[in-house]
């Protein structure tokens, strides 16, 4: 009896899956207009960079695109292998260079900043600004000094009982009162900063995990090996804290990347302000499954390509499992 | 005689009322051996910690290789004893995330500034020396406990320490492996170091050690040399011990 229910239920599962599989095939090759997605390639790549000047993000992204392969499946040992670390280091800088302009490129102004370009930049940005902010936040919430010690835990809570969305438009607002008259900071530059604040509360979290992770006897023998304090924590407290932090960093890593998408409610045009502006369109109009089908899709792959570098930089930090 | 540790009338508690060290005095000798017994609670390694600043004392006079460690002891003054005062503990605390040949270099090269070749060639020499030469590229996860101790006695050595503090070396071994670490910190005594030993080992102490200092409830009960120790200690309570030890 039992088992005559269990497979009937089986089997209309089945059915279910199969004729939904069926009907999205359908829909995706015979149904769906994808013109709206084939023609504006250029825009979700870049934005609506000048034409002439386009190469600049593609050629930043195409450098990004190369960087990840040679780590997930490049040599294993080698010259190669050893600049990799500097090389992504060099990948904030370079697309600052390279979007911006200056120094012998012609300067092109953030309005024309775009589509993913733009989305990597505002994720990496933010968590370069976030991670050692978070970091020091950790280590204020640990100290011997009262003051530090509540001032950093006041922050911390503050920023998490404050949902984000709020502290991108207060970060509008009010970070040009802090600054001197005259001194305007863009747009772009104003969200990186008011991300990172938020996200820095998150990762301060994490870090202090990791942090109370060690036990102190790791700090005992540094010291009675005569390091100081601050070579203790840079040494040997902070490297193994990281260490333990690196899981849950990489979930914030993968939020970060899917929250610069709340920034098109700020006028930015990332990938979702891209396709918020390309709905807007007359031409386009009702193809709504298109774009946000297509728009899942490159989220998707960019958050799995983040996730796999990061399993990648766990497995590197391992110390005995890399060492065989 | 050089005068390597001079402690006078030590007093320490951790909870009010409650004494670790209550009232300690000693001398230890450049190049002896002194080691140090006792049961569990009777400030053993509360004790050998203040000798390196890793506990500070109420009160009580502590001069350290002519270095003096009060009640109110200065940062500076610590940081500058502890280059010169080596110290292993029971659960070896080796750095996990460092090789064995990083954990030796470490010190010799952030501390006292020694180029890396330099630093390395030594670490090579001291790991030679406690038989486990062939370890140096390893992680500690990836050795014995034995092996791990006596890393960590070659990172303590690889400062040049002129006195060396045991707490306990042998207390988180295996059986098998209690006879490698012993071995390794006989050697050393043999070579002249002067070291503090917290210890259990009686066959260690009867053979190594120069005098045997015996603690009950953070006072010294007595201190002789190992063959009075043993055989016919003086006072009641160092007899009760041992019998219970053997
Ligand atoms: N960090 C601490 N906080 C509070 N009390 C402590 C602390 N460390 C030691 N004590 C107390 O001080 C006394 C002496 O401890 P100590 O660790 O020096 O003894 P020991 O002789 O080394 O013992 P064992 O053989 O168990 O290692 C004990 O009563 C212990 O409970
Ligand atoms: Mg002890």
């Amino acid at each position: 009896m039992n088992r005559w229910l269990d497979r009937s239920i089986t089997l209309l599962i089945l059915a279910l899956i199969g004729w939904a599989g069926w009907s999205l095939l359908h829909w995706l090759l015979v149904g769906a207009d994808w013109s709206v997605v084939t023609t504006n390639l250029p825009l979700y790549a870049v934005g609506s960079f000048p034409a002439d000047q386009r190469w600049r993000p593609l050629l930043w992204m195409a450098v990004l695109i190369t960087l990840t392969l040679l780590t997930l499946v490049g040599p294993k040992r080698g010259w190669v292998r050893r600049w990799l670390p500097l090389a992504w280091i060099a990948m904030a800088p370079l697309g600052l260079w390279l979007l911006a302009g200056g120094l012998g490129l012609l300067p092109v102004g953030t309005r024309s900043w775009g589509g993913l370009t733009l989305t990597l930049l505002l994720t990496g940005g933010s968590g370069a600004l976030a991670l050692p902010l978070g970091i020091l936040l950790a280590l204020g919430r640990r100290s011997d000094l009262p003051v530090l010690r509540w001032s950093s835990a006041g922050y911390i809570e503050l920023m998490r009982a404050v949902p984000l969305i709020a502290v991108l438009f207060f970060g509008q607002l009010l970070i040009p009162l802090f600054l001197p008259p005259g001194l305007e900071i863009n747009r772009v530059l104003r969200a990186v900063v008011a991300f990172a604040l938020f996200a820095a509360a998150y990762i301060a979290e994490d870090v202090r995990g990791g942090l109370q992770a060690i036990p102190p006897t790791q700090r005992e023998a540094a010291a009675v090996l005569g390091l100081s304090p601050v070579q203790t924590l840079q040494l040997v407290v902070l490297p193994q804290a990281l260490r333990i932090a690196l899981p849950s960093l990489t979930n914030q890593a993968v939020g970060l990347l899917q929250n610069t998408s709340l920034m098109a409610i700020l006028g930015l045009v990332e990938l979702l302000g891209i396709s918020r502006s390309l709905l807007a369109n007359p031409a386009f109009i009702g193809r709504y499954l298109e774009v946000y089908l297509w728009l899942a899709a490159v989220y998707w792959l960019a958050c799995t390509a983040m996730a796999l570098l990061a399993r990648h930089l766990e497995f590197q930090l391992d110390p005995v499992r890399s060492s065989r | 005689m050089t005068v390597a540790i001079l402690a006078s009338d030590l007093v320490k508690s951790y909870t009010p009322g409650l004494r670790a060290l209550d009232g300690v005095s000693l001398q230890v000798t450049s190049g002896e051996v002194l080691v140090v017994m006792g049961p569990s609670g009777s400030g053993k390694s509360t004790l050998i910690r203040t000798f390196n600043g890793l506990e500070t004392l109420d009160s009580g006079e502590l001069d350290v290789l002519g270095v003096r460690l009060d009640a109110a002891h200065e940062e500076r003054q610590v940081r500058a004893i502890r280059r010169r005062v080596g110290m292993v503990f029971q659960q070896f605390n080796l750095f996990p995330h460092l090789s064995i040949l990083e954990n030796i270099t470490l010190a010799p090269i952030k501390v006292q500034k020694r180029s890396k070749p330099d630093a390395a060639a030594r670490a090579i020499a001291l790991l030679d020396q406690m038989g486990i030469g062939e370890q140096a590229h390893k992680f500690p996860a990836q050795l014995s406990g034995g092996q791990q101790q006596r890393v960590a006695i070659a990172r303590a050595l690889a400062l040049d320490p002129e006195v060396m503090l045991f707490d306990e070396p042998t207390s988180a071994l295996d059986p098998e492996r209690v006879k490698e670490v012993l071995d390794a910190m006989r050697q050393l005594a043999k070579r002249g170091m002067t070291m503090v030993v917290v210890t259990h080992e009686l066959g260690f102490a009867r053979e190594v050690a120069d005098r045997v200092m015996f603690m009950d409830q953070g006072q010294v009960v007595e201190t002789s040399d190992p063959q009075t120790f043993f055989t016919s200690a003086r006072e009641e309570r160092s007899r009760r011990f041992l019998s219970q030890m053997m």
